[in-house]
């Protein structure tokens, strides 16, 4: 019992996904969408659909082209930054609270 | 409700929706509901060559689903008080 | 008109001459006659416009009905500016075999960098395909 108590985030309890998400406003997140894009950026607002707002964006999208000549397959991250961006939810796959994972 | 109510704050100013198909419109907006399909008036889009289709269109409706993102002006949005509501809502649910 | 939750603002729309944006793809041009609360749709006298660059055609098809999920979006036709676009119409018959040609080298296209995100463990993205939306 003791050790559970320790476990729990201080002042506000963390029992539904989304309580996780809630601790997170105003941090910098990492968001994780379909078809290889994802986001860095400080949360503003969520529902219950993880529909957001997200401040000081960067975008990273991951695409493949393929050289004409050579054939080669020639992988790209495009990066673009976004001052201010609502997020649909059905898009996103993952959400990490408040940054370990690097930028 | 919170984003129904933050979209309809934003009525008359410049936005650009960008959708599911990568095809981004950049408009003022006229109006949403409670789904968030979005009306935008004066539109362009964003790569006329790839989508001539959308060249006589000067308003239109987009259907909620297909939304990926919305750009918003930066300057017009209340931080602190998406905050807030986002926050009470949270524990509230 | 009873009180509709959701595409309300569509009834604007009613009897004006649209253009409607179908997720495959398609381009529909025709008078709205009728919406209800998903955005199911009934096009009147519609066509279809395929468009392959700077040229496109027109193939009349009729009366729809769409089921609201499959579209993307409805944009108003500006009728002013309507004939003074600079693209070219030409025959049914022209556009569908630049089409056609147009898709093969797509899909051609597709399928090497499908497989290439596969390699790479990466999701490939299904642009025209279901389950994005």
């Amino acid at each position: 019992m003791a050790d559970e108590q320790e476990q729990q985030v201080p002042v506000q309890n963390v029992e539904e996904p989304l309580d996780l998400i809630r601790l997170s406003l105003d941090e910098r997140i990492y968001v994780k969408m379909r078809n290889e894009r994802e986001l860095r950026g400080r949360l503003h607002a969520y529902d219950q659909h993880l529909n957001m707002i997200m401040g000081d964006v960067e975008e990273t999208v991951t695409t493949v082209e393929i050289d004409e000549e050579t054939y080669e397959e020639i992988y790209k991250s495009t990066k673009r930054n976004i001052p201010m961006l609502f997020v649909r939810g059905d898009g996103v796959i993952l959400v990490s609270p408040p940054m370990r994972t690097g930028t | 409700m919170l984003f129904y109510s933050f979209f309809k704050s934003l009525v008359g100013k410049d936005v650009v929706v960008e959708l599911k198909n990568d095809l981004s419109i950049c408009g003022t907006l006229h109006s949403v509901d409670q789904f968030l399909n979005i009306k935008l008036t004066d539109i362009q889009v964003t790569d006329p060559d790839t989508y001539p289709h959308m060249l006589s269109v000067k308003n239109c409706f987009i259907r909620c689903s297909v939304v990926r993102y919305v750009q918003l002006p930066a300057d017009e949005c209340d931080t602190q008080l998406l905050q807030r509501c986002s926050k009470k809502r949270g524990s509230s649910e | 008109m009873s009180y509709l939750p959701g595409t309300a603002s569509l009834i604007e729309e009613i009897d004006k001459k649209l253009l409607v944006v179908l997720r495959d793809g398609r381009t529909l041009i025709g008078f709205l006659r009728s919406i209800d609360q998903f955005a199911n749709l009934v096009l009147h006298r519609t066509i279809e416009r395929i468009h392959v660059g700077k040229k496109y055609g027109d193939i009349p098809r009729g009366i729809f009905v769409v089921r609201g999920e499959n579209v993307v979006l409805l944009g108003e036709i500006d009728l002013e500016n309507e004939n003074t676009l600079p693209l070219e119409e030409v025959s049914i018959d022209e556009i569908l075999e630049m089409q056609r040609e147009e898709q093969l080298v797509k899909q051609e296209e597709e399928e090497r960098k499908k497989k290439a995100m596969l390699e790479r463990g990466l999701q490939p993205h299904s642009e025209l395909h279901d389950d994005m939306f």
